[in-house]
């Protein structure tokens, strides 16, 4: 299909380099979308987000325009182009529908992509509707977490997620029904950087005390800032994790001493949700989630447990994204505690954030950087010293490169 | 506009078009000092339909929250303004009501031009509308709401880290 000056990925990565074109080729960009984001698992909605038969989302995965819809059989993800002439088939970004019918020639489409109708149907008598229906996806769901793959011939989701999988049970255990909430209320934040400079950056706590200096000079830091704002690295506890199939994460775990740290409250602060945790998973276990608080990891490739805030990221272009963020509300909890996780997470992401906005800048510089001047760029912190756990997940110090490193030995994997 | 004579409206538009200077100029100290104890800082995403207790605004800051905000502007390495933006913005279309508290209410379209130069080194044009709730001090004002609401806020936004 494709020439010979078809970039060679393999070349361009090894252990501990690569190469600037991966952020800055048009072509890779292009094949990006086809082989990650149509050829594998990529996350689309969450189930809070259609509680009803009938709902739709209009959402991406990559370029591609999709609809995720609920009916009686489940939850389908369609791509939201008509197949007469490519008409985007339904602009609203949410709704309530039956039925999708294009706006400009009034072909009709079932949620599930069945072509249902076609008006004046005498001159379209040879057509055959059953060919003609809506490409779709092939869907999954975890814990109410929708994920989708216009690859049919994919793993299934839980070994693709693998260790990630935890992370999505420590935030749906933060509520007492064991799910998370999201509200119909999204950010978007335009980034003009490559997708991979957020994901990667999503989990990387080298960063930290730089980018985001001035955030910690401007408060007095406490919980998880304490435990990684330093002067020196031996006094960081936190960890930096490489969880397989390109999924990475930071561990704020050590930094937070009592349950209800993570929110920055005392532990009795919601004696209701404190009590409904209890009656759910006992007095001891209730303690434990309790206090571990949520995750910070990112899933590849485009979502990300950001603590309080549940980030989606969008590839527009090579050199343009979209940070998607939203508040990660627990279920049947008292509104005053999900308040308070809205009020958390507000500052920390989006384009007016104290964390966020400097993070963009500096992709956006570093974009521009490699663009212009191309070479090896160095990925080698704490290799020496990272350890592989038991269960195969690489561990190392909150400042090492062990999360960056994991991220592209996958991305070239999905190449090879 | 009830409450409020041609005199009081001039002093009014002549304090508003003070505090647009100021925050164009990154002069956030003298900034800081057109603000009441109370001032809610508040940039929503769904217009009239914005609740702040359950929709994720892109901004909703409380003073001490305010006051973070610009002793992070002040630090210098606040990389998304360092340097700051060049902005120059109008006001315009202004209308005001005194509501049962004495509490004056002002309302205005508005355009910010921002020369992104941090990294970007594009132009961004922020139009909306800006409504006050000001609070009449000793012959002059303090701001205790400043709500903005963009045009594009429901979609796509470039990085906005000055006072908007
Ligand atoms: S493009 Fe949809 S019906 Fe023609
Ligand atoms: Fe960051």
């Amino acid at each position: 299909m494709r020439d010979t000056t078809t970039p060679d990925i393999g070349s361009l990565i090894e252990k501990d380099t690569i190469h600037s074109s991966l952020y800055t080729d048009r072509e890779i960009f292009e094949l990006e979308c086809e082989k990650i984001f149509e050829g594998n698992w990529v996350y689309v909605a969450h189930e809070s987000e259609l509680p009803r038969n009938g709902d739709y989302l209009r959402r991406t995965m990559g370029t591609t325009p999709i609809l995720v819809t609920k009916t009686a059989k489940g939850i389908h993800v369609v791509v939201n182009r008509c197949t007469h002439r490519g008409n985007l088939l339904c602009p609203a970004p949410r709704g309530r529908k039956k039925a999708f019918g294009c706006q400009y020639h009034g072909w009709v489409f079932g949620p599930d992509g069945e072509l249902v109708e076609i008006p004046f149907p005498d001159g379209s008598e040879n057509l055959d509707k059953s060919k003609l229906g809506l490409r779709t996806a092939r869907v999954e769901s975890y814990r109410g977490f929708v994920f989708a793959s216009l690859n049919h011939d994919v793993d299934d989701l839980v070994t693709y997620l693998g260790h990630a999988r935890q992370a999505l049970d420590r935030a749906s255990d933060l509520s007492p029904v064991g799910e998370i909430l999201l509200s119909k209320t999204w950010i978007q934040h335009s980034f003009k950087a490559n997708w991979k400079m957020i994901s990667e950056n999503e989990a990387d706590g080298y960063h930290v005390n730089f980018v985001h200096d001035s955030f910690a000079k401007a408060i007095t830091p406490e919980g998880k800032y304490e435990n990684v704002i330093k002067e020196d690295e031996e006094g960081i506890g936190s960890v930096s994790r490489y969880l397989g199939n390109g999924h990475t994460e930071i561990d704020y775990e050590v930094s937070y001493g009592a349950p209800m740290k993570w929110l920055g409250v005392k532990e009795d602060r919601y004696p209701e949700y404190t009590k409904a945790m209890k009656e759910r998973y006992g007095e001891e276990e209730a303690n434990t989630i309790m206090r571990k608080g949520p995750p910070h990891t990112f899933i590849f490739p485009n979502l990300f447990l950001a603590e309080t805030c549940f980030v989606v990221i969008q590839p527009i272009s090579v050199n343009e994204s979209i940070n998607w963020h939203t508040p990660l509300y627990l279920q049947g909890v008292p509104d005053k505690l999900n308040q308070r996780i809205l009020r958390q997470g507000e500052p920390a992401m989006g384009p007016s954030a104290f964390l966020t906005a400097d993070d963009a800048v500096i992709a956006e510089r570093q974009w521009n950087a490699l663009d212009g001047a191309p070479g090896w760029l160095d990925l080698s912190r704490g290799a020496d010293r990272e350890i592989e756990k038991d269960d195969g997940v690489l561990q190392s110090h909150y400042t090492d490169e062990t999360s960056n490193r994991g991220f592209w030995s996958h991305y070239k994997s999905v190449f090879a | 506009m009830s409450g409020i004579d041609e005199k009081e409206y001039r002093q009014i538009c002549n304090f508003i078009f003070l505090e647009c200077q100021l925050a164009d100029e990154g002069r956030w100290e003298e900034w800081e000092e057109l603000l009441a104890a109370d001032m809610n800082y508040w940039v929503p995403i769904n217009g009239e339909e914005a609740d702040p207790n359950w929709d994720v605004s892109i901004i909703n800051d409380n003073r001490s929250r305010l006051a973070t905000r610009i002793r992070q502007l002040r630090t210098g390495t606040r990389h998304s303004q360092a340097p700051i933006s060049v902005i120059r913005r109008m006001v315009s279309n202004i209308v005001m009501n005194e509501d049962d508290d004495g509490i004056v209410v002002v309302e205005g379209n508005f355009v910010a031009h921002e020369y992104q130069n941090q990294s970007t080194m594009m132009m961004n044009i922020w139009p909306g509308r800006v409504r006050y709730r000001l609070r009449r001090v000793k012959g002059s004002y303090e701001i205790v709401q400043k709500r903005v609401d963009l045009v594009m806020s429901t979609g796509k936004l470039p990085t906005l880290a000055f006072i908007i």
